[in-house]
């Protein structure tokens, strides 16, 4: 205590009291604070469903659209002031919104952020498959592009067997070992399908112009989003799937115009999908410190943050060092 | 005193035959012992010194890879993701550059943070000099040769950044482009003339190249050769202190001393941009891609130094455009472009001749004033940083508002506002520092220092005791120099009648402009060093013995 009792009354004590003070109250809040994950975590009940996609439940999807989207758009689709017609765009859009957590949405004033599904593959297949067959106005729509790889396997879709129901270690162990080849084999499948589509694309050129004359003005060029007009953004593309892009282009969310297949055809979406994401993969050429690929605005402020601060912390150093009689 | 040695036979030997040919050892030994002031602030200056040399070997080497042409071909070098795309040949050679030459992606980038750093250290230097007023008689040449660099130096900078015809490249030349096209009447003749055609021609990349490292660096050259040699002659001004007056110079003698640390120094940006190139990419060219006039991209920026004509060009309204004649003046671009960049250039060359003129002040300064003591430059140098500092924020806006989720066009409104309020209130802020300061220097200089020291009175009321200041802040608080202007002098002779020059319009605004410019200065002329009334008072009570007594 002796040492702060010396230092309180120091000219720079005050500052360091507020500093530490809002320090304090920052990381408080940003460790207490519920994010958007943490209500995820307890929204997502123990979804244990098995996984296939021919087994669809039209009855429980009519349950989900019900509960989570029909008070903003209605119990036929037909919307309300909050929520848009869901008629005419097709189980793409549905697959898309509701596949990047961005529909059920919390707040239908603003832009929803990218998030984790609310809900697990077996229920949106549901509930897709309950907007086909109800909502639906005929054909109207892009279908989901079922041909282009999605997200990997998710690990808690395949369930590890549990120990109370095996008779001895032996045969428990079996199991386990069993679900986890079942899921490598899965990983491994999925890899396969993800490298034949992005490899397929053989074209950079041709990605590269599509990229950079339709998406990158507002998704910027290495795909990190970028600010629009009416205080909306371009979300960063770096976590999305190449069928959540695909299904983005073809449905066209939010401020998006839609590219449909016949103005971008779809191996010319693969090809654009192929550059993009390649391009993210790209490793950092020039240093372990990308700056995030904002680009010249973080090189301007480490050159003067660090780059000069440094030097003149250097002048500051020799030039303080001098003998008497200099 | 030091012995005297004789230099080695052999070494003597040529020493004493160079000399007898050019008579080089008394002017070498005087130069020699040239004395260089001790204080950080002087060295900022050689930052540029050095970043401009590490320049010039690093752009060299780059020379001897780059192909200035924007022929096309297909790219079928070692980076395999673009193997197969047409590109202008002067992209592929950068991409040679990166990946197939020997350290090449090093020297690349130390090329750029060492361009980056030495436009900032431009910038520091620059502020060192206005703040101390070290651009005043006789140094004002220095200054313009000083602006002259800034400017050639941004210019420099952005040709080559222009170079490797990547996509930011070419954004930017398209906005040079649009910038020259605004100009009336000569603006499409101009552009035509430059790039050989319309936009992008083929000739543009050869041109700038031509430019950015024969012509401009040979006068940035040239510039500071004499912008050195100039200093050389007049030598540094000094901060206040004893012994330090407008005849005399105290420092350290240039050798050994000086030039040992200054070679040390040298080595030190080095080490800092090398250090920088090593570890932080910049300007990742590979991964933007080649240009085309078909791309763009949101998220790019010019280097910072051309940030703050970005800025205002974003952020000045377009509602001013016209016609005249059938022929559009695109005054929204001419003026944030052209007219921003001129004001800039403009105010930092004129204001020496105008601060003299204001203040009629035709005597040499040598000994560097502390910027508190001339509260409206030091005021209009803050108004200054102020406005150049909006504008280089609102250049960067759409990552503003992308990283804390502002509304786009709110940023456009708050920079439109901020631009005009923020340098008034950085001006009138400043100006009251610096009075406060004064004036807490001139009751340093009456009472000496508070020393933490309280002692209670034998009638009960407690005092701080104050002690007597060093003889080197006596001096350096005691020599603040009174701020006069000969405008404000007796305009009226012994007959009565006002002399002409005072009558006229610019003789007024003069005289306003010399009133604004003095008054409000607290003056130390009158004070006595240690003549405080608190200081005597402590000395009153009977603890007065264990004071030194003076």
């Amino acid at each position: 205590m002796k040492w702060i009792t010396a230092r309180r009354r120091h000219p720079l004590a005050g500052y360091v009291v507020v500093i530490l003070a809002l320090a304090l109250f920052g990381v408080g809040y940003a460790a207490l604070a519920p994010t958007a994950d943490q209500a995820q975590a307890r929204t997502l009940a123990a979804d244990v469903s098995s996984q296939d996609d021919a087994d669809v439940d039209v009855a429980e999807g009519r349950a989900i659209f019900d509960q989570t989207c029909a008070t903003c758009h209605n119990y036929d689709g037909s919307g309300t002031e909050t929520g848009p017609d869901l008629r005419d765009v097709g189980p793409a859009a549905i697959d898309f919104q509701v596949s990047t957590g961005r529909m059920p949405s919390m707040n239908p004033n603003a832009q929803m952020p990218r998030k984790d599904m609310v809900m697990s593959e077996q229920e949106l297949a549901n509930l897709i498959a309950y907007y086909n067959a109800e909502i639906r106005s005929g054909e109207a729509g892009a279908e989901i592009p079922t041909d282009v790889p999605d997200h990997a396997p998710d690990r808690e879709s395949f369930p590890s067997p549990l120990r109370s129901d095996f008779e001895d270690e032996e045969s428990y162990e079996e199991a386990l070992e069993e679900a986890e080849n079942e899921y490598q084999a899965a990983l491994e499948a999925y890899e396969a399908e993800y490298d034949a589509y992005i490899a397929g694309a053989d074209n950079t050129d041709m990605g590269m112009k599509l990229y950079l004359t339709n998406c990158a003005h507002c998704h910027s060029w290495s795909g990190g989003g970028g600010a629009l007009t009416d205080g909306r953004w371009a979300p960063e593309i770096h976590d999305a799937s190449p069928r959540e892009i695909y299904e983005a282009m073809v449905s066209g969310p939010g401020a998006m115009p839609m590219f449909s297949d016949t103005v971008i055809e779809p191996d010319e979406k693969q090809e654009l999908i192929s550059y993009v994401k390649t391009l993210q993969t790209e490793p950092n050429a020039g240093g372990p410190i990308d700056l995030q690929r904002v680009g010249q605005v973080a090189e301007g402020f480490i050159s003067w943050t660090i780059g000069l601060a440094l030097i003149v912390a250097c002048a500051i150093w020799i030039t303080a060092k001098q003998r008497a009689h200099d | 005193m030091s012995k005297t040695t004789q230099a080695p036979k052999a070494l003597r030997g040529v020493g004493n035959f160079i000399d007898d040919r050019f008579h080089l050892a008394k002017t070498g030994e005087k130069n020699l012992r040239k004395v260089f002031p001790n204080h950080w602030s002087f060295m900022l200056g050689e930052i540029a010194l050095y970043s401009f040399i590490i320049l010039l070997v690093t752009g060299v080497f780059l020379t001897l890879w780059f192909k200035p042409s924007m022929a096309e071909i297909v790219y079928d070098g070692s980076y395999e993701r673009l193997q197969g795309v047409p590109m202008s040949e002067a992209y592929a050679s950068t991409l040679f550059i990166d990946f197939d030459v020997r350290g090449g992606f090093l020297v690349r980038q130390i090329h750029h943070w060492a361009a980056l750093i030495f436009l900032a250290s431009l910038v520091v230097h620059m502020l060192r000099v206005f703040f101390t007023g070290a651009f005043r008689k006789p140094r004002e040449i220095n200054w313009l040769i000083g602006v002259g660099i800034f400017s050639i130096a941004i210019v420099e900078g952005l040709f080559g950044y222009s170079l490797p015809d990547d996509l930011p490249s070419g954004m930017g030349v398209r906005i040079l482009q649009g910038v020259i096209l605004s100009l009336p009447l000569v603006g499409t003749y101009i552009s035509m003339f430059l790039f050989g055609g319309e936009f992008p021609g083929e000739e543009i990349i050869t041109r700038l190249y031509m430019l950015h490292i024969l012509l401009l660096p040979a006068l940035l050259l040239a510039l500071i050769v004499a912008h050195f040699m100039i200093l050389w002659h007049q030598k540094h001004t000094q901060y206040p202190g004893i012994g330090h007056t407008d005849k005399t110079v105290v420092g350290t003698p240039m050798f050994p001393a000086f030039a040992v640390k200054a070679g040390g120094f040298f080595f030190f940006t080095f080490a800092v941009t090398a250090g920088l190139s090593a570890f932080v990419q910049v300007n990742p060219i590979h991964l933007f891609g080649p240009f085309t006039p078909t791309s763009i991209t949101s998220g790019l920026q010019p280097d910072w130094y051309m940030g703050f004509l970005e800025g205002s060009l974003r952020i000045f309204p377009n509602t001013l455009d016209f016609d005249i004649f059938g022929y559009a003046v695109p005054v929204a671009v001419l003026i944030p472009g052209l007219g921003v960049m001129g004001l800039l250039f403009g105010a930092l060359g004129a204001w020496p001749f105008i601060e003299q003129w204001i203040t009629g002040d035709k005597r040499a300064h040598n000994v560097a004033d502390r910027p508190r003591n001339a509260p409206v430059r030091t005021g209009l140098g803050v108004a200054g940083i102020t406005a150049y500092g909006i504008l280089w924020l609102a250049g960067s806006n759409d990552i503003l508002s992308e990283t804390f989720s502002i509304n786009l066009y709110l940023t456009t409104y708050i920079f439109r506002v901020l631009i005009i309020v923020g340098p008034v209130v950085g001006f009138i802020i400043t100006k009251r520092i610096c009075l406060g300061l004064q004036r807490r220097d001139r009751e340093t200089l009456e009472h000496g220092y508070e020393s933490g020291v309280i002692q209670q009175l034998p009638s009960g009321e407690f005092i701080e005791v104050h002690r007597e200041s060093s003889d080197e802040t006596v001096e350096i608080l005691s020599s603040k120099p009174t701020i006069t202007s000969t405008a404000l002098d007796e305009t009226v002779d012994e007959k009565g009648v006002e002399s002409p020059q005072a009558r006229k319009g610019m003789g007024k605004l003069r005289r306003r402009l010399a009133l604004w410019y003095t008054r409000d200065n607290v003056t130390v002329s009158d004070v006595q060093a240690h003549s405080g009334h608190h200081l005597h008072h402590s000395h009153s009570a009977e603890e007065s013995d264990k004071e030194p007594a003076h």
